[in-house]
């Protein structure tokens, strides 16, 4: 089956979103980065926006896209109800920020957000369980969905935090201040969030029964570029705390080409039980 | 409920064609596009010991049908008949019903931009007549009726044949509920994730030609 570059896209970027607002709720508990909270959500909040109408792309109909809310046991439901409440949590939670409101408000709003961008980064690959494709139709998919796009959440946080931190002060004073940050769990998480998304990579890939070079050579690309890279660069983060601009970023990057090559995977390998009209979808 | 569907006797089909052509002229369905297809299965075996029989595939109307579970906005539903059909006036595009149908026998409606299917011909069968594929099968060999009423040609073709020859496309939980009747004098059955379709029409040259 052809790639269909709009899901791709709509699950990466709201993994993404999701998993960012999961370091921006962390952080409400740990406290290691305040001043990058707010560019954080908004990031977050861009991104699952832009992601939301990368979806929309995807439909001949958008002008229908009401009808959507009919059917609640639809895939395509859950999603859209999941990355609404999670744009509503990220700008509430700003609200809030804006206008100085209680930690425990504060709080309580980032840990609803959290687990809508966790839970939506898996659903969107629930979706695609369907028995007229055998290969897609395991628990696998949808784990691989989210473990792919922790990394690239994670980094963009840390991509923001380094932003922030070295702003007006000059690169010295940014690498101070990046040195200064006590981030150590994050890239820790990092680390292992890369380690995970490999695993998931793997697992997904191997039991679907990739045949091709073309999903071989994605399936290295997801496993180097989405696991690999960021799990090096959260090993090397605690050494080199002045890198953390470029190490970060670079691992954003990565990490969001890995979740999008596993993503491809899905499309490239999927066999239906029989195409009878053998229509390209 | 009733439960309307489509019988096709194999033993009798002899892969002319007339039913695809026919539902193609009744519905107008655009070059490249089918709600209704002949797939050729076989030749099976060695030679001189060949098999081979002629599957006009459509919609088989699953008793638990999986577009009807993914349609995001109803545009594919079940009837009051019973009947498995699609809203194009609610469809937005997303293809999810093309994907979850196991056999593949959805069609794109590129002018409309929406998806589409057999109908079974509501148009037709509600004035009280047959679908465009069974009045037009030359051989006979087509049924359409209620698989619950027990006077329905479906039923009573069914009936007729041997149990052991009445089969349905393989069955991955949605319970599809065309039968076909194909003997083991003719041909053995064979399930459609094990043959690789094969007509004039899967050839590019012959799309070409015919544009």
């Amino acid at each position: 089956m052809e790639i269909q570059w709009s899901l791709v896209l709509f699950t990466a970027l709201t993994g993404l979103a999701g998993w960012l607002f999961v370091c921006v709720a962390v952080d409400e508990f740990l406290g290691r980065a305040k001043k990058a909270s707010f560019p954080a959500a908004v990031v977050s909040i861009v991104v699952a926006i832009v992601g939301g109408l990368a979806s929309v792309t995807h439909l001949s109909h958008p002008d229908r896209i009401m009808g959507a809310l009919s059917h609640p046991t639809s895939g395509i439901f859950v999603e859209a109800v999941l990355i609404g409440c999670l744009i509503v949590c990220v700008a509430v939670y700003l609200v809030l920020l804006k206008r100085g409101a209680g930690v425990g408000a504060r709080k309580a709003v980032a840990v609803v957000g959290a687990v809508f961008g966790v839970l939506l980064s898996f659903m969107a690959g629930e979706s695609y369980l369907m028995s007229a494709r055998p290969n897609w139709n395991t628990q696998l998919l949808p784990l691989g969905y989210l473990l792919t796009v922790a990394p690239a959440g994670i980094a963009a946080y840390l991509t923001v935090v380094a932003a922030v931190a070295g702003k007006g002060a000059g690169e010295a004073a940014g690498k101070d201040a990046a040195a200064s940050l006590e981030l150590k769990p994050y890239p820790m998480a990092l680390l292992v969030a890369g380690v995970l998304s490999a695993v998931g990579v793997l697992a997904y890939t191997l039991s679907a029964g990739a045949s091709d070079g073309a999903a071989f050579g994605l399936l290295a690309l997801a496993v180097i570029a989405g696991g690999v890279v960021p799990c090096v660069a959260g090993a090397l983060l605690p050494k080199k705390p002045e890198s953390l601009l470029a190490l970060a970023a670079a691992s954003c990057v990565c990490a969001l080409v890995g979740a999008i090559a596993y993503r491809c995977i899905m499309w490239v390998v999927t066999v239906p039980v029989a195409d009878l009209f053998m229509t390209v979808i | 409920m009733s439960h309307y569907c489509l019988v096709v006797d194999l033993d009798r089909c002899f892969g002319c064609h007339a039913c695809e052509v026919a539902c193609k002229n009744e519905n107008g369905i655009a070059l490249g596009e089918y709600w209704n297809r002949v797939i050729q299965v076989g030749p099976h075996g060695t030679f001189p010991d060949l098999e081979q029989y002629w599957l006009p595939v459509q919609c088989q109307q699953c008793e638990d049908a999986p577009c009807v579970h993914v349609c995001p906005t109803g545009a594919s539903y079940r009837d009051a008949d019973g009947k498995v059909l699609v809203d194009k006036e609610k469809c937005i595009g997303c293809k999810y019903c093309m994907m979850a149908c196991p056999y593949g026998v959805r069609s794109w409606n590129a002018a409309e931009k929406a998806v589409e299917k057999c109908t079974l011909c509501g148009h037709l069968t509600a004035a009280g007549e047959q679908p465009a594929c069974v009045a037009s099968c030359c051989a006979s060999a087509r049924f359409y009726g209620d698989l619950d009423d027990p006077e329905s040609d479906v039923s009573k073709a069914i009936a007729a044949a041997d149990a052991s020859s009445v089969h349905s496309l393989k069955d991955v939980g949605n319970k599809p509920a065309t039968r076909y009747i194909l003997s083991k004098k003719i041909a053995t059955w064979h399930d459609v994730d094990e043959i690789s379709p094969a007509s004039d029409s899967a050839d590019p040259a012959w799309f070409a030609k015919e544009a």
